[in-house]
């Protein structure tokens, strides 16, 4: 007898009540992991200040980099962010800071500037730092790169579904676009490349005005951002990536007061997961560890 | 001035936008993008364009001191059964009387024109850039002066209770599930060479979803068809015909090179009568 082949449907989602329960699409179903999948499970640090940002645009640099320490020292369990970013890279080490420049939401340059500076301040030399989005397949310190540290601001995406950390590495390829099959659902195998592969040290997801919801050719409005005053911080790029779109989804249920999931589904957080063993997708496997103002948390 | 025979559509068009509205002007050279050159451009959305067999796209920016700027984009579809599509993909916002269909919404207004896509989007939603953004549309839309005729398969919709404002056009599975997540595979078969029309219905307080493909030959409408009864309704009776689990009907009909599908109505009745009613 063949086994019918498993192909995920609308009625999986039915089936379950993921829909109705999370108001989503995500993290369902867990049919069959990667071999490589890691069992146990991924700490998810989700700081906010209420004063962080008061809308888009804007950000308090002081308090921003207070989050980013807190969260860091939290994440790798020390006592002073010296001793985190110590973790994350040593003199020897050569960095690459993978930010990201969209013109209507990019990393905020005070967090490039503060990772920059912690990384000087546990010994790596100020050569063998850079900061860069679009020409990191060009960039020599990238090139040289023994560390990755990758950090974006999410977002709702076209074609995606969402921009994600994971998306972020789409530019240490030649061709992009050749991702971008199926909703760019093997996106994950770039960070199988072997100048990616096994280097990244910490994922920051900068949710501080994440826009949730996207219009026209451009895919921007700035009445689609709100003021989450939250940084999402994580070794696991996949658990950092479900924990932001379970906010962004309940952000979208909230603001059209209905459940209005995520498209296209964001299918290559799922599959970092299931099919490339690069994380943990499914919240019953992160450990989400939340500080600082709770109001709104939306998780 | 002759006109250029060897001009594009976009370019023959581009000596007729307005070049000035109200304090706004035009700011720089324009910009022209193909499917390739798009990406740096709007980035990750291109593939929206492509997925409707974009041409070319012109973009102007139209500046003001103090204010915010406006940005003009018009996207050569290359038909304008295509041009409707793209429209199709966004049918949020009010309507509003400028080109065929047009749409505003706070800092942006869209509509289609003969095989154009217009976009006129400002970042800064005041009074007199939404006035400006209008202004633009009405003099792009009289620059166009033709117009187009919808896709011949939105004729093949069944007419009572069918929201016409809300229909949309596609030939690709990441745009269906965009607007109607199906599966994450290609269910259907969905690619350039069908064509899709996924339609909203209202009929009092019931509503229905109805998807209708057109293949390029009969076997392909009964290949899909199969696949689509063994993995998304193995449960369906002898008509085609089963109850999803959120209580709500799915039901499949091929006619010739048509597969028609109500993906949900409120009862098994409505969803059988939308497949006999379909001219």
């Amino acid at each position: 007898m063949t086994q019918k082949r498993k192909i995920i449907t609308r009625r999986d989602f039915l089936r379950t009540g993921s829909c109705a329960v999370m108001g989503t699409m995500m993290g369902f179903p867990l049919v069959a992991r990667a071999a490589a999948q890691a069992t146990r499970k991924s700490t998810v640090v989700l700081i906010r200040n209420a004063n962080a940002t008061s809308g888009y645009g804007t950000l308090d640099e002081k308090i921003v980099v207070q989050m980013l320490d807190e969260a860091v020292m939290v994440m790798l369990d020390t006592r002073d962010p010296g001793s985190a970013w110590r973790q994350i890279a040593s003199p020897d080490d050569t960095v690459g800071i993978k930010s990201n420049v969209w013109g209507r939401l990019p990393t905020p340059g005070a967090l490039e500037r503060a990772i920059t500076a912690r990384l000087l301040a546990v010994g790596v030399d100020g050569n063998r730092i850079a900061v860069d989005d679009r020409k990191v397949r060009s960039n020599p310190v990238f090139k040289r790169a023994t560390v990755l540290i990758n950090i974006r601001p999410m977002r709702t995406h076209h074609w995606s579904g969402l921009g994600s950390l994971l998306k972020n590495y789409i530019m240490f390829v030649p061709r992009p676009w050749a991702y971008h099959g199926n909703a760019c659902e093997r996106l994950g195998t770039i960070w199988q490349e072997p100048h990616v592969a096994g280097k990244t040290r910490l994922n920051i997801l900068v949710m501080l005005t994440p826009l949730f919801h996207g219009v026209g050719p451009h895919h921007f409005s700035r009445r689609y951002t709100w003021p989450y005053g939250g940084l999402i911080v994580s070794t696991d790029p996949v658990a950092a990536d479900a924990t932001g779109a379970q906010i962004i989804q309940a952000q979208r249920n909230r603001h059209f007061n209905q459940v209005r999931p995520i498209s296209p589904r964001p299918l290559h957080i799922e599959a970092a997961d299931t099919k490339f063993g690069l994380g943990n997708s499914h919240p019953d496997q992160i450990t989400l560890v939340k500080l600082g103002w709770e109001d709104e948390g939306l998780i | 001035m002759p006109p250029n025979t060897h001009a594009s559509p976009l370019e023959s068009l581009q000596r007729d936008l307005p070049s000035r509205v109200g304090p706004w002007s035009a700011a720089g050279k324009d910009r022209f993008f193909n499917a390739e050159t798009l990406f740096g451009y709007i980035n990750g959305g291109t593939e929206v364009y492509r997925a409707y067999n974009l041409r070319q796209c012109l973009s102007r920016r139209y500046s003001v001191s103090g204010g915010p700027s406006i940005l003009l984009d018009i996207f050569d579809m290359g038909s304008s059964e295509d041009a409707y599509g793209v429209f199709t993909h966004d049918l949020d916002g009010d309507k509003f009387a400028i080109g065929q269909d047009g749409r505003l919404r706070p800092g942006w207004l869209s509509f289609w024109q003969d095989r154009f896509f217009v976009s006129i989007y400002t970042e800064e939603e005041t009074e007199a850039a939404q006035n400006a953004v209008i202004e633009i549309g009405q003099k792009v839309a009289a620059s166009i002066g033709s117009t187009g005729a919808r896709p011949e398969l939105i004729s093949r919709l069944p007419a009572a209770g069918l929201q016409s404002d809300r229909v949309r056009y596609l030939h690709h599975p990441v745009v269906l599930n965009f607007h109607y997540y199906l599966s994450d595979e290609n269910l259907l078969h969905i690619s350039p060479d069908t064509k899709v029309a996924l339609a909203d219905y209202r009929f009092d307080n019931q509503t229905a979803t109805f998807l209708l493909v057109q293949y390029p030959t009969a076997e392909a409408a009964i290949r899909s068809q199969e696949k689509f009864l063994k993995y998304y309704i193995p449960d369906a009776n002898a008509r085609g015909v089963a109850l999803l689990e959120n209580g709500r009907w799915t039901a499949i009909r091929r006619i010739d090179n048509l597969l028609a599908i109500v993906l949900e109505a409120d009862s098994e009745a409505r969803a059988e009568a939308l497949l006999d009613n379909m001219p």
